[in-house]
């Protein structure tokens, strides 16, 4: 595989989840606006800040309530960092029952979507090694080094505190996903007042060093292995997690193997890198239906034949694409690099499939993006209702972060969907239980309905899933 | 202003009492007008949420003939509006007169077809003659139509190729319609039905103060008070469209205090309706409330006698109505200024326009509503010379 | 006083009144005595001015009905052959208003009110509604409508039909004070004793035409009959003889 597949493929493990779009216009001030994947009508605003040196605006985008009442609005915090709230737009089909009762905000941040993307642009070009990729961004840096400097979670929240009140808004509610997650844990801490409840799905908690991601992997990618195990026509596959970690033992030495282009279906000149390969593995996991033929995909490639990964790989291809990358790594390098340690990255990647292999594209990456250190306090209690939602096998944010790093949150409940991968908010009957919640949030939710949330069927052979062998695993039996 | 009073304190004022007391102590009028000003309302209500209920609730009920064959298939298919029932064995048909929807028959060699890429067939058994049976078939082709998908996605990807290559497009459709006018669909008939609450209202009491007052001898009383013809066409014009205008304005009450009920916001519609709306809504229908009146007053004075001139304000109610519903059918332009000119045409336009909580162009609505208010002088006019007829009387 | 001048009315291809020529004097009462399609009703009607006249003039205190028919019926009281009451007005509210339609107000409104109610003995039927009322109730509020502005002329169609004594006994002692107090009344019937008893002149009407004019107690001495219907008969019947056998020529 080309080094040039090489951003495509690991933005993709980075953000892979939730659907990107792109808008085509760009509307003023209250206008008639669309958003890709999402059919009705919005209202699109412009709002100056003038405090920066760019002068930039923000674009604010309102699903408009269906009927006028005084719920408060339900804001929508993309994730990434770098991706933007407009891209959330596909979300609104499961929010409309929430959408009925409230406006739904979305608002780009700065250095994002339609709010002056901060993009360096690297994936268009065509180069390049690892080595390569951290020139492409020490030349995007310098060429903004003070804005790079500027973006920030607290100018974020501190925007989204001004969007807040230019709309009007007395409280609002938040969504957060992935990433998302974090900028609303930390509006909470900083303007407790200007909140109501908070939805948080794939939680990424204020003090989780969520780029350390190799253990969270190992163990959803563990779950897939159980889950196959109990599935007889997956079962049947054999130890394919063996093969996997052979696989990749063996990779550098020999059992690397170019594979075609899964779009043009052109032949490739070169092998991918190793490390690609497990953030390959690695980003199927984010999503059920790719991880579902992850089993067979590796047992083909044991044998030599690669065009099923290379399939898989396919899937994930301009995934990224509307990941602003200068505000990636603003982000990530001030708030979450800066604060992990040797000892932290050796305990992470030992015993698992991932190693450092993700760590080491930020690490590579923050050391030609040298902006200032903004760590965070001490998270304090808060009290508002907040719904957490995990998938069991989450390969970024598993649910062990909201269960142990959130003591501070008073009123909170917690859904894991078995089995389920990075983002759950559109799936099976989790739409309602969110708009349940927020029309009730101090109510406890009954969760039985998540049960019946299930893995796709695992990919049994070249024909697909195995319609002849019984597949159905026990209702709850993911969960354990 | 000092000459209506002095008119309402002088003889027309008497006159126009005795026609109001008339009409208001008419119970069966009464209870007439006051039940279909109801009954619409309710029934709108009542239908959107049945319907919806309909829609959210029901699940289809599916046979599943030959489950064994292909065991996932019959896991795979069960959701929450598809009920699966696995059978050893049934005839479709029998099954289809009982309590299933839908007969799914999957054949012996299925599975090891399905292998080997020969694509089996599945026999779905339908009645398309069962009201259910666009709904089940809907709830299943959901389910199979995901499954499919998936496996033609596993087989894609099993071969090296991105499972994009089957989209070589996404269409993003865009819905030009707002929240408000959406409710235009299911307001659609509520112009009409005002319009026809109007007729049936003031119908029992422009019969009674006409032909029954004429069958009952009181008319050639009355008509030899010294009062000129017009007023007394004037003051009977009056008390019926005083009860066919208070029956809409109970109609309009009805259906917005009934609003709330409605499901509206689960069928993306926004309740629009302003109070500004609604006491417009009121305003606009009295000139056409006096229009019916006088014209049914006319029709009913014409008739032989009391039962024909029901007859004929029976078909008279229709038709209107109809009138309006083949020129909405026919894609006329009624939005034109001149087509607000016409009577009814123009209110229905305006009450359109209001349910769903935009403005009304003033203008028109001014020039429509003279316009109507000019011909109800023109039919009192030709009224008062229908008094003068001397078959009015009864032969003695 | 009512003058009726040469008057004729055709409905149709039908003549109901031939050049028809009477008064009916004030302080009288004059009787129009025919039968059945006589032409009564029409001529009555013609006077109240709800019909109107091919030729001929009508004059009432001497208005003309064809030129100013609504001063006309300010002067007039007219009972219809039946009464049409309201049956959803009490009968305060059917005098009240039918008083102010003749432009009554005020004290004399009031006084008005009285004054039938006392006359016409209503005291008991006052505030009921004039559903279920009897023949003689009925009539009774009918005449207080005719009388309640006081008029200077009364017209009455058929008025005694169906009434029990104690109604037309009323109804007779109401028609004489009347006559006395100056009032014209014209009365139209075909019952002989009533025509008899009440009336100061009877003009005997047939084929729309009168055939006979003058007292009672004349009219049998013209036709030389000892009692008023063989006179009737005599000059109804023996002129439509004299006219049908003139007619062939």
């Amino acid at each position: 595989m080309e080094w040039m597949q090489l951003p495509r493929t690991w933005l993709a493990l980075l953000f892979a989840g939730l659907s990107p779009a792109v808008m085509a216009e760009a509307p003023s001030v209250g206008e008639t606006c669309y958003l890709d994947g999402w059919h009705r009508p919005l209202l699109c605003h412009r709002l100056a800040l003038t405090d920066a040196p760019e002068r930039p605006e923000l674009a604010v985008m309102v699903a408009p309530a269906v009927s006028e009442t005084d719920e408060e609005p339900l804001y929508l915090l993309a994730g990434g960092p770098g991706q933007a709230a407009s891209d959330l737009a596909p979300l609104l089909q499961a929010l409309e029952p929430v959408n009925r009762q409230r406006d739904i905000v979305m608002v780009d941040r700065r250095g994002s979507g339609r709010s002056g993307a901060f993009r360096c642009d690297i994936d268009e070009q065509l180069s390049i090694s690892l080595e390569e990729f951290a020139q492409g961004l020490a030349g995007c840096y310098l060429a903004r080094p003070e804005f790079a400097d500027s973006l920030s979670s607290r100018q974020t929240v501190d925007d989204l505190e001004m969007v807040r009140r230019a709309l009007g808004h007395e409280r609002v509610a938040l969504w957060g996903g992935s990433w998302g997650t974090r900028t609303a844990l930390l509006y909470q801490q900083w303007y407790p007042e200007s909140l109501s409840e908070l939805v948080l799905d794939a939680v990424a908690p204020i003090e989780t060093k969520v780029f350390l991601t190799a253990q969270a992997a190992e163990k959803a990618l563990r779950k897939l292995e159980r889950d196959c195990s109990r599935d007889p026509a997956c079962a049947r596959l054999g130890d394919w997690r063996e093969q996997l970690d052979q696989l990749l033992a063996e990779w550098d030495s020999g059992a690397a193997h170019p594979i075609p282009d899964p779009l043009t279906g052109q032949p490739a000149a070169k092998p991918m890198a190793r490390w690609e390969l497990a953030n390959g593995i690695r980003a199927m996991l984010y999503d059920p239906v790719a991880a579902a033929q992850l089993p067979f995909a590796v047992t083909q490639a044991s044998r030599g034949n690669f065009a099923p990964l290379a399939g898989l790989s396919g899937a994930f291809i301009h995934a990224a694409d509307s990941m602003a990358m200068g505000l990636t790594f603003s982000v990530a390098c001030a708030e979450e690099l800066n604060r992990i340690t040797a000892a932290e990255v050796a305990a992470d990647s030992r015993d698992s499939f991932l190693g450092t292999a993700f760590y080491d594209l930020f690490r590579r990456g923050c050391d030609e993006w040298p902006v200032r250190e903004k760590p965070y306090r001490e998270p304090a209690p808060r009290d508002h209702p907040v719904l957490l939602i995990s998938g069991e096998a989450d390969p970024i944010t598993p649910p062990r972060y909201a269960e142990e790093a959130l003591d501070y949150l008073e009123d909170k409940q917690h859904l894991v969907v078995a089995g389920g991968g990075h983002i759950n908010s559109r799936r099976g009957c989790i739409p309602r239980l969110i708009a349940d919640f927020l029309a009730e949030p101090s109510s406890k939710l009954d969760v039985s309905c998540i049960d019946s949330i299930r893995r796709p069927p695992f990919m049994a052979a070249e024909f697909g899933p195995d319609l002849g062998a019984v597949g159905e695993m026990k209702p709850g039996e993911g969960a354990q | 202003m000092k000459r209506i009073k002095a008119m309402l304190h002088g003889p027309m004022g008497a006159l126009l009492q005795k026609e109001l007391l008339e009409t208001w102590r008419d119970r069966r009028a009464l209870w007439m007008a006051i039940c279909f000003s109801l009954l619409f309302p309710v029934m709108l209500a009542g239908g959107s949420i049945f319907m919806l209920k309909k829609h959210t609730e029901e699940s289809t009920r599916l046979a599943l003939l030959g489950a064994d064959f292909a065991p996932l298939l019959a896991d795979r298919l069960r959701s929450d509006s598809l009920q699966v029932d696995a059978l050893e064995e049934g005839e479709p048909q029998t099954l289809l007169a009982g309590d299933y929807d839908l007969v799914l028959e999957v054949s012996e060699g299925f599975a090891g077809d399905y292998r080997n890429f020969e694509a089996p067939p599945l026999y779905l058994y339908i009645d398309s003659s069962a009201s259910s049976s666009g709904r089940a078939e809907r709830h299943l082709q959901e389910r199979l139509g995901a499954l499919q998908q998936l496996v033609v996605q596993q087989r894609v990807t099993a071969r090296g190729l991105a499972p994009q290559l089957l989209a070589p497009w996404r269409l993003e459709v865009r819905d030009v319609s707002t929240p408000s006018r959406r409710g235009a669909m299911l307001l659609a008939a509520v112009p009409g039905l005002l319009i026809l609450t109007l007729f049936v209202a003031s119908l029992a009491t422009s019969v009674d103060t006409s032909a029954g007052e004429r069958e009952r001898l009181s008319l050639e009383t009355l008509l030899m008070q010294p009062l000129p013809g017009w007023q007394v066409v004037v003051a009977k014009t009056l008390a019926v469209a005083s009860i066919g205008w208070v029956g809409a304005l109970l109609a309009i009450a009805a259906l917005v205090s009934l609003m709330p009920l409605m499901p509206l916001a689960e069928l993306g519609i926004q309740q629009a309706t302003t109070t500004a709306g609604v006491v417009t809504m009121g305003l606009l229908l009295l000139p056409l409330a006096l229009l019916v009146a006088v014209v049914q007053i006319l029709l009913a004075l014409r008739s032989q006698s009391f039962k024909d001139a029901q007859t004929q304000l029976s078909i008279l109610q229709v038709a209107p109505v109809m009138l309006l519903m083949v020129l909405d059918v026919s894609r006329v332009e009624l939005e034109g200024f001149h087509w607000q000119l016409v009577p009814l045409v123009g209110q229905q336009q305006w009450l359109k326009t209001l349910l769903i909580g935009e403005p009304v162009p003033v203008l028109s609505l001014l020039a429509g509503s003279c316009v109507t208010l000019l011909l109800v002088a023109v039919a009192v006019r030709i009224g008062a010379g229908a008094l003068r007829r001397e078959n009015l009387l009864s032969a003695t | 006083m009512i003058e009726v001048q040469s008057i004729s009315k055709h409905f149709g291809a039908q003549q109901v009144l031939r050049d028809l020529t009477f008064h009916a004097a004030d302080g009288q009462i004059t009787a129009l005595l025919g039968a059945n399609g006589a032409g009564k009703t029409s001529c009555l009607r013609i006077i109240t001015g709800l019909l109107r006249a091919d030729s001929g003039t009508v004059r009432v205190g001497k208005i003309d009905v064809a030129a100013q028919p609504l001063a006309v019926r300010r002067q007039l009281g007219v009972v219809g052959d039946r009464e049409g009451l309201y049956e959803r007005l009490t009968v305060k509210e059917y005098l009240t208003l039918f008083a102010r339609m003749q432009g009554l107000t005020g004290e004399r409104l009031r006084q008005s009110l009285d004054e039938v109610r006392g006359a016409l003995e209503l005291e008991d039927l006052w505030l009921r509604r004039t559903r279920g009322f009897s023949q003689g109730e009925r009539m009774k509020v009918s005449l207080a409508r005719a009388l309640v502005h006081r008029p200077q002329h009364l017209i009455l169609d058929e008025p005694t039909r169906g009434l029990d004594v104690l109604a037309a006994r009323l109804l007779r002692r109401t028609l004489l004070r009347l006559r006395n107090e100056g009032t014209a009344i014209l009365f139209s019937s075909h019952v002989m004793s009533e025509v008899l008893e009440l009336s100061d002149r009877v003009l005997v009407m047939a084929e729309g035409r009168v055939v006979g004019a003058g007292g009672p107690q004349a009219l049998m001495r013209e036709a030389h009959c000892d009692n008023l219907e063989d006179a009737f008969v005599s000059l109804a019947y023996g002129s439509q003889r004299e006219q049908v056998e003139g007619e062939p020529a």
